[in-house]
């Protein structure tokens, strides 16, 4: 269903010629997006091909084109940098708006530690901005490439430091919010013309509105600026970087310290999580380095120290009596940033760990107490330039579980989250790398108090078999909560792409009333409803 | 190869957007953020390694069918590799520079050429040269220069002036400087002069798959018959093709860029830098010496699968990272020239933004060649640098050009201008 001429030409007009297409090959580098196998037709690597694509350079225009849309019912969907499927059309007869020309980090109010960015301004470039101000903000699990703003308005936005920095939704202030119906909205304080400082008022605080119950995910209408609460940075101007490609790494400052800490068992390292908490110690505290797997995961980070070495290499790296001993060693870890505001507060904040870690049993891992390691692994844990290694094994992986809670609960779903792999890794169809490959926030919100861990599952992205198992380990683990009473983690977006409303019902909504309230907000805020179904809904009846 | 052998590789694209920075850890400012010119200039996805890839499948699936855009798509690229650096940084099993120049060869395979590309490709064919000149006056620049003739005469090493340096006028002279300098430090040294063909490598990259081999036979026959051991060369891509493409095609010589010979001759003692050049400047690595610069390692494999899904190959695939590309010896040059000071640009070595003359671009796409070179000018102006260095013609000239139409002025140089400054 090609846009007719009318709206093609009104659309041309506010962008101009330049910047859209309805170019198939363009439009199939739209449609094209990781995940899509898992709930395409076929296991196409494709979404729905756009209709149109265009590149607005600024609100006026985002606004009119959403306006256009309302008037002749086109269904339109905005993206940042477009990682993730959700960003893609779900359907046909959608356009999509790539956001990448609003791009800048408009201000830094050093004083009032926020920063005013647009949806294509990365992570990775809002932090070497910040930075040069003494300020950090939070990069989202999902790596330096992805957008702060989408973080803060779209979705959760937790990230490594996220128990110091806070995680992004919560540290979205005001916001520009072109609403599905073309409208403008201005949150926050923003929307009284006091700045950019709160989102909450003097103004309309509408966080929960736009965002429901896990991030709208461009199904809510398009944010085109936001503010950001920013935090604390004692270290230095920029990254100075040593290393060779890939294996980038940073001296480590004087008031730093970059730690794997490991532990006897599952009950010590969540006994640990409190103990951060109760002492405010961390900067950075995640479990990172194990989403490649526990068993195999120690083999690959130390081969990647090795520029001559590639993944061709990891059975002889598995193989060395070095990296066995390792693995032993750091089965349940997870990574420590301390830093001090001063010379004296580091040394508190160290003696303070190496109480924690005495009262838990617990100990820092030797192999990443070398300096070139400890270097790599703070520049990797702080910047997370590297993230997307976690698609190095097969250039696919579905993250299962992931449900945030207190470490006790978190703790009490691992165990069914190493079952469920373990039975699907021994078919041989997903990467065997061990039953832990779980990774997480120790504390994904500012102070902790609340945590989780994403179980990991690599498939062969171009194997259709590899693929398909990975599907029903998604459904298998869906059932298993159920049973064991634990709510769907993020594999219940995944499935709810093409998902009846009785089985949404069924999967997603524990209590169904959320999304029936979410179908009202819909409705109001959404008339005609062009966005699509990552505002997740349910039918009233 | 054929784009089907690729088809993994477009499959596995993560969609993660790395292909468009620099690498992630080096991110210094918003400005100077950015690797990728054809996405910068062009906008739409399609424009970008990942959005490359994913055409790529659309084509082997046939949901698309040749057509202008797509030959845009393809072309509108200098293939200067900084995307396949930034992509390696995790995914370093994916192929994207190579899966795009395979995407090349089939359009040129099929008949789907740029009729921008046609006359230069013509007078390959027909004048063994991309610069659309007579073959005859190819020898024109080392007239009267007092150098060994090596279609006569034997040496140890061969000069290749490339097709740039040839014909350009402007640049004719640092030809002559630099292979005299070279001579006047004691280097065996010959020219093949008239003899001298194209390397190929040009059109090689612009989807030209055939002609890589033909003026491989072409160069090393002559160079074999001379009794040359290395080939010295003043010219990125030419570098990069005797480097890294004749030795997969089983040519093997000693290859060597003017500025790593003269950073060995000033090692030994052979050349002495010693007039001071007060001059602040900043140094522009060439795609084609840095990371395009690695060595070529023989290599020949089978794909497996390991821990179940693992795709590997046996023996290990030789990695191509950019980390061991020409980066030092331009700078110890520079260095070691008294009074000069050497900054850097935010965009360097293995990560550098490129020129712009790449990759079949300032012949079909002129003013995305010109942009991309005015917004390393800029780059290099944020440095305070009086002058911007390189190391290949291609660069300086679209440097030159562009700079030209500029109102705040900065110089333009090669390394062995500044040397010549310095003797």
């Amino acid at each position: 269903m090609a846009l007719s001429r009318d709206v093609y030409c009104a659309l041309e007009d506010i962008v101009g010629p330049r910047y859209i297409s309805e170019d198939p090959a363009v439009m199939d580098s739209y449609a094209y997006q990781w995940l899509a196998e898992t709930v395409r037709p076929n296991q196409s690597k494709f979404m729905p091909r756009p209709e149109a694509a265009l590149l607005p350079g600024n609100t006026k225009e985002v606004q009119a084109i959403v306006k256009i849309c309302n008037k002749y019912k086109i269904r339109f969907k905005a993206y940042s940098t477009g990682w993730y499927f959700y960003g893609a059309p779900f359907s046909e007869g959608v356009i999509q708006l790539d956001m990448r020309r609003l791009d800048r980090v408009l201000e830094i109010d050093e004083k009032n530690m926020f920063a005013v960015i647009e949806p294509y301004a990365i992570a990775g470039v809002v932090q070497a901005e910040v930075m040069k101000r003494g300020l950090n903000c939070t990069v989202t699990g999902a790596g330096a490439s992805c957008s702060t703003l989408v973080g803060a308005t779209c979705y959760h936005g937790s990230g490594g430091t996220s128990i110091y920095t806070g995680e992004l939704r919560e540290n979205l202030l005001g916001a520009e919010w072109v609403m599905p119906n073309g409208e403008v909205l201005r949150t926050g304080s923003l929307g009284s013309g006091c700045g950019w400082f709160c989102a909450e008022g003097p103004g309309p605080s509408m966080r929960g509105i736009v965002r429901g119950a896990l991030g709208a995910r461009g199904g809510m209408g398009v944010y085109t600026k936001c503010a950001v609460k920013l935090s604390p940075w004692p270290g230095p101007a920029e990254y100075p970087i040593e290393g060779t490609v890939p294996a980038y790494r940073s001296p480590m400052p004087s008031n730093f310290r970059a730690y794997t800490v490991a532990f006897k068992d599952w009950d010590s390292l969540f006994e640990s999580y409190y103990r951060i908490y109760d002492n405010e110690i961390a900067y950075y505290a995640h479990r990172q380095w194990t989403m490649l797997g526990a068993d195999l995961g120690p083999a690959f980070w130390m081969l990647y120290q090795d520029p001559t070495k590639s993944l061709d290499d990891i059975e002889e790296f598995v193989r060395k009596r070095e990296v066995r001993q390792v693995t032993d060693e750091m089965r349940y870890s997870y990574q420590l940033v301390l830093v001090g505001m001063s010379q004296r507060d580091i040394e508190y904040k160290e003696k303070v760990l190496e109480q924690i870690l005495k009262e838990t049993g617990g100990w820092k891992v030797k192999k990443w107490l070398e300096p070139e390691m400890e270097q790599f692994s703070l520049l990797y844990l702080l910047r997370l330039g590297k993230k997307n290694l976690n698609f190095v094994y097969t250039g696919g992986w579905i993250g299962n579980y992931m449900q945030s809670g207190t470490p006790d609960f978190v703790n009490k779903y691992e165990p069914l989250a190493e079952d469920t792999t373990e039975k699907f890794q021994a078919t041989g169809l997903m990467v065997d790398c061990g039953s832990d490959s779980m990774m997480g926030c120790v504390g994904s919100i500012a102070g902790g108090g609340q945590c989780g861990l994403e179980q990991f599952g690599f498939y062969d992205v171009a194997d259709k078999k590899s693929t398909a198992a990975a599907i029903e380990w998604m459904k298998y683990c869906i059932k298993e909560e159920a049973k064991h009473n634990i709510p769907p983690g993020k594999e219940g977006m995944y499935l709810a792409v093409g998902k009846t409303h009785e089985e949404l019902q069924r999967d997603l909504a524990k209590q169904p009333a959320t999304h029936t309230w979410q179908r009202k907000i819909k409705e109001a805020f959404d008339p005609n409803n062009l966005g699509d179904r990552l505002y997740p809904t349910l039918d009233e009846r | 190869m054929a784009l089907e052998d690729y088809r993994d590789d477009c499959t596995d694209c993560s969609r993660c957007s790395y292909c468009k920075w620099i690498p992630l850890d080096h991110i210094k400012s918003a400005r100077f953020a950015r690797a990728c010119p054809s996405i910068e200039y062009c906008g739409f996805q399609a424009y970008s390694l990942g959005g490359r890839l994913s055409v790529g499948l659309s084509l082997l699936e046939g949901r698309i069918s040749y057509n202008d855009e797509l030959k845009n798509i393809v072309w509108e690229c200098q293939l200067d590799g900084a995307c396949d650096v930034s992509d390696k940084i995790c995914r370093y099993n994916i192929r994207g520079l190579e899966a795009m120049r395979e995407m090349r060869f089939k359009l040129v395979e099929d008949g789907q050429t740029l009729p921008r590309h046609r006359p230069y490709i013509d007078s390959l064919h027909k004048e063994k040269n991309m610069m659309m000149e007579p073959k005859t006056k190819r020898g024109k620049w080392a007239e009267r220069l007092d150098i060994k003739d090596l279609t006569r005469e034997k040496a140890a090493v061969v000069f290749h002036a490339g097709c740039r340096y040839s014909y350009d006028k402007k640049l004719q002279k640092k030809a002559r400087t630099t292979v005299t300098l070279l001579r006047d430090a004691g280097v065996d040294i010959g020219i093949m002069g008239e003899n001298e063909s194209c390397c190929g490598g040009r059109a090689y990259q612009w989807g030209y798959r055939k002609e890589l081999d033909a003026f491989a036979r072409k160069n090393a026959r002559p160079w074999t018959d001379a009794g040359v051991k290395t080939v010295v060369t003043p010219c990125a891509e030419c570098y990069h093709t005797f480097k890294r493409l004749y030795p997969e095609i089983g040519f093997t010589f000693e290859v060597v860029h003017v500025v790593e010979y003269m950073d060995r001759l000033i090692k030994r003692g052979k050349m002495k830098l010693t007039r001071s050049v007060p001059l602040t400047v900043t140094y522009h690595d060439p795609c084609h010496l840095g990371r395009l610069g690695e060595p070529y390692v023989p290599w020949q494999g089978t794909r497996e699968k390991i821990y179940g899904q693992i795709p590997v190959w046996k023996p290990s695939r030789p990695r191509y990272t950019g980390a061991r590309g020409v980066y030092d010896a331009p700078r110890n040059v520079l260095k070691i020239i008294p009074g000069l000071t050497l900054v850097e640009m935010e965009r360097t070595k293995e990560y550098a933004w490129c020129c712009g003359a790449g990759g079949g671009v300032l012949e079909a796409y002129p003013d995305f060649a010109a942009w991309t070179a005015a917004q390393r000018l800029t780059e290099a102006r944020a440095t305070s640098a009086e002058a911007i260095v390189s190391a290949c013609p291609w660069c300086e000239r679209n440097f030159a050009d562009t700079a030209k139409g500029q109102d705040e002025k900065i110089k333009v140089y090669d390394v062995v201008d500044l040397v010549q400054m310095a003797l």
